[in-house]
């Protein structure tokens, strides 16, 4: 069976593969191996066995090919509806052939699969909702995804992706102990504006445990900072812990998975033993997906929650507007324009639509809030969800399907985007620069920042002084 | 992959805008980023990012934390976004002739 050296079947799980698999840059050996990568039709056959259940099984057969989901799917729109675009087509002409031969497909299938599911698919679940029978796309290109990944054609950057949280239970090569020293120097450099600023770490019995993205302690540690920041204002009684601290699952979009098991049980390790009231993730909408929705499903855990209530960062931030623990100076509210991204894994698929929005009344001064049309559970995708912002050989397939949200934001008029989901936030950075909107875009807690009211006794005692 | 000229010298680009090798890394390159990137004028501290960049990427094939580029360089990430306002991940990579980091950035 010809394996490649950087293409083949097997998970990486050591940091000499990993290295071997970076060095070879954009992929270049990896896909040509690929090319000559063979089916394990056998295994396949086993693995549709043991895991393709009635469920997706039926949502196969009943397809009425109908075509209701055209409509719903950002590629399909910005295609030119294309009819290879149709989610219909393009899950019964992937999964539903490997199902209806049992595994007997050939390698140019299993190309054409990877393809499909992660370039012309984002698992936005969009076209879910306006299928008549309920079939739910989003969960069958998952699967998909799983049965690729198993037979090691996934894209390249997902590959290592899944490597990385393999040996390091995060998505980047950062250890406890780089998170921890990033989380005291961020707390060193805020010193100055910030007295007594803490990041406690690994502390009992806290009131929040909270969780970030990889990206941040590797790429973007202001992002922990004002976290803290925010934490210290609202005097919360709060910590992270030195490992299980990465709440996002590249091992997710890879379809990786014992790796998606690994990364989740990280977590609940942290949790179980720090023994939190209540966990709060950043603002990531695919890692909240992978911690919060499916996560506990991935561990088997019967009622289908984490271990002690798990919150996403908006509705932290709307409870701490609400009850007071964050006060907005009404002067510095947003007066402009502004308009807000729904992320698929938290509204569509998680219901927090009213949250993010009573934010935005806190925030926003009123008259200012515009709508996407279409919003909230029927948002379209950023059109960078799913992994796909971080797949090279797709890009040029993204970049057309940014078009949609596009448009829909240059509708709106703002020039603002709120994107509270590090994906979002990306695909509307890369959209800026592919299309120059004109407009700006960031997170909440950037914002939040620029209009809190600082309590008087944590602010830098000459401050305070010439105040008075 | 594609290509780009700046400068009379011809760059081969991932899909990203990123340079396919380290090799090709010159002044021009440099040149053509900072356009791109805004930045005016480079100044002494802008090599010493870019150095520390190129330097732990040849010894390890992958971009370092920021943490790590500050430790090294002295700056803070205050500075670090000063001299590169999309950032360490991003503009500085591309600057130094580094891959985009892979994952979510």
């Amino acid at each position: 069976m010809p394996e490649g050296t950087l293409c083949n079947k097997n998970p990486i799980t050591t940091k000499e593969q990993l290295d071997a698999l970076l060095a070879d840059k954009t992929g270049k050996i990896y896909y040509e191996e690929m090319k000559h990568l063979e089916v394990d039709t056998e295994k396949l056959a086993e693995t549709l066995q043991a895991t393709c259940k009635s469920r997706i099984r039926t949502w196969l057969e009943i397809c009425a090919h109908c075509g209701l989901c055209a409509d719903s799917c950002f590629f399909y729109l910005a295609n030119q509806k294309d009819p290879t675009q149709v989610p219909a087509y393009k899950i019964q002409s992937t999964l539903g052939e490997i199902v209806r031969k049992n595994g007997q497909v050939d390698n140019a299938h299993m190309r054409y699969c990877m393809d499909v599911a992660w370039g012309k698919c984002t698992c936005c679940n969009r076209c879910g909702t306006f299928c008549p029978y309920g079939i739910d796309m989003g969960v069958m290109f998952s699967y998909l995804r799983g049965l690729c990944f198993s037979q090691g054609f996934v894209p390249w950057e997902l590959k290592i992706g899944s490597g990385m949280h393999r040996i390091f239970r995060a998505q980047m090569d950062v250890t406890p102990e780089d998170f921890v020293e990033t989380c005291e120097w961020m707390c060193e450099e805020q010193q100055e504006e910030w007295p007594g600023l803490e990041i406690p770490v690994d502390k009992v019995g806290a009131d929040i445990l909270y969780t970030c993205n990889a990206r941040e302690p590797k790429h973007y540690p202001e992002d922990i900072a004002e976290a803290a920041i925010l934490f210290h204002i609202a005097g919360e009684d709060w910590t992270v812990p030195s490992e299980g601290w990465d709440q996002t699952s590249l091992t997710m979009f890879a379809g990786d998975w014992e790796g998606c098991r690994l990364q989740v049980e990280g977590i609940y390790r942290a949790i179980e033993k720090l023994k939190p009231k209540r966990v709060l993730g950043t603002e990531c909408g695919h890692a909240h997906r992978a911690t919060v929705i499916e996560g506990p499903y991935w561990l088997g855990r019967e009622d289908g929650r984490p271990p002690v209530p798990y919150l996403h960062y908006t509705e932290w931030v709307a409870e701490a507007l609400r009850t007071g623990k964050l006060k907005i100076d009404p002067a510095k509210r947003i007066k402009e324009p502004v308009t807000l991204q729904d992320s698929c894994n938290y509204i569509r698929n998680y219901g927090l639509k009213e949250v993010t929005r009573e934010i935005m009344s806190y925030i926003v001064e009123p008259g200012y809030f515009v709508e996407m049309e279409p919003c909230k559970e029927y948002n379209f995708c950023c059109g960078g969800g799913g992994g796909l912002n971080g797949i090279g050989i797709y890009r040029q397939w993204r970049n057309i399907g940014f078009k949609v949200k596009r448009d829909q934001i240059k509708a709106t008029g703002a020039k603002l985007v709120i994107a509270p989901c590090h994906n979002c936030w990306d695909a509307i950075r890369d959209m800026e620069e592919i299309y120059e909107l004109g407009i700006r875009w960031s997170f909440l807690k950037p914002l939040l920042l620029k209009m809190v009211i600082v309590p008087e006794h944590l602010k830098p005692k000459e401050e305070a002084e010439e105040e008075e | 992959m594609a290509i780009v000229e700046h400068m009379g010298k011809k760059f081969e680009v991932d899909e990203d805008g990123f340079l396919a090798n380290l090799d090709d890394w010159g002044p021009e390159w440099v040149d053509y980023v900072k356009t791109q990137e805004g930045i005016t004028e480079l100044t002494e501290d802008h090599w010493k990012v870019i150095n520390m960049l190129q330097d732990y990427f040849k010894k390890n094939g992958i971009a370092p934390m920021v943490r790590i580029l500050s430790k090294v360089t002295g700056f803070k990430l205050k500075y670090i976004y000063e001299l590169f306002p999309s950032g360490p991940g991003k503009g500085a990579c591309k600057m130094a002739g580094l891959p985009k980091p892979t994952g979510c950035v």
